[in-house]
């Protein structure tokens, strides 16, 4: 079983990916910053740290039974 | 996938232990010393009525008298079939779990870019490729088959599910950090 807090894809290729597809669709990151209210971010952020959490406890449970 | 158990007879009346595996190919071996190709009569079952081909036959769900089985289907399923045994100990992947989590992140995904890109033409083309590019969608299938057996313990996971998942989040948290959220 391989380790799961380690990353499955390097960063770079998901940050090259990511601005590739940005690119080939014509959005520049600059422009997404500016469309996010402070309000919108933080719901945002809270979001992802919510999933994040949950996604270290699937990991955690999966380890345990795999012992 | 080897599955391997032993099954013996309880309190010594007989001295004939059995061993049953089977190999990847779902060939049935019997470790009994006669040569009785898979349908042994010297052990503890006078006779087996399992049917070892269904291994081999991925679309086949054969349902049998006395039989318990348990089927998940998602991204991945997942078959055990526990007959004539006692005391067998089964642990699982929250199957559900992780596919609720996964199209949870998925979700999140598509709502940062709606949000980010305001432009809801642009936003499901990116969103679309990015999916495209990073699920890893696999049908992870297991079946596992306990006869004849007693005090075995059987663990599974789905690790492609787990990969896929962990994927996702990178994915999730690239985004993040390049619109300047976290």
């Amino acid at each position: 079983m391989s380790d799961a807090s380690k990353p499955m894809v390097p960063e770079k290729v998901v940050e090259l990916a990511v601005d590739s597809i940005f690119k080939k669709n014509g959005i520049k990151p600059e422009e997404l910053k500016k469309n996010l209210t402070d309000e919108q971010k933080k719901v945002l952020r809270e979001m992802v740290e919510d999933l994040k959490k949950q996604v270290d406890q699937f990991n955690s449970r999966n380890n345990e039974t795999s012992e | 996938m080897a599955v391997y158990r032993i099954s013996r007879a309880p309190y010594g009346y007989s001295r004939k232990n059995k061993h049953f595996y089977l190999d990847s190919e779902g060939r049935h071996k019997c470790s009994c010393g006669n040569n009785c190709s898979g349908k042994c009569k010297h052990g503890l079952s006078s006779k087996p009525e399992f049917n070892y081909k269904l291994d081999n036959n991925n679309d086949e769900t054969v349902s049998q008298e006395g039989s318990e089985y348990a089927f998940m289907d998602q991204e991945s399923a997942e078959l055990i079939w526990v007959k004539e045994s006692c005391d067998i100990v089964i642990n699982t992947t929250d199957t559900q779990a992780g596919v609720s989590l996964q199209a949870g992140l998925q979700l999140a995904i598509a709502l940062v870019l709606r949000i980010t890109i305001g432009d809801t033409d642009r936003s499901e083309a990116v969103s679309q490729e990015l999916m495209q590019q990073f699920d890893m969608t696999q049908s992870n299938k297991q079946k596992i088959y306990i006869y004849n057996t007693k005090d075995a313990n059987i663990t599974t996971t789905d690790t492609d599910l787990a990969i896929n998942i962990q994927v996702l989040l990178q994915l999730l948290v690239a985004l993040t950090v390049i619109v300047d959220i976290l």
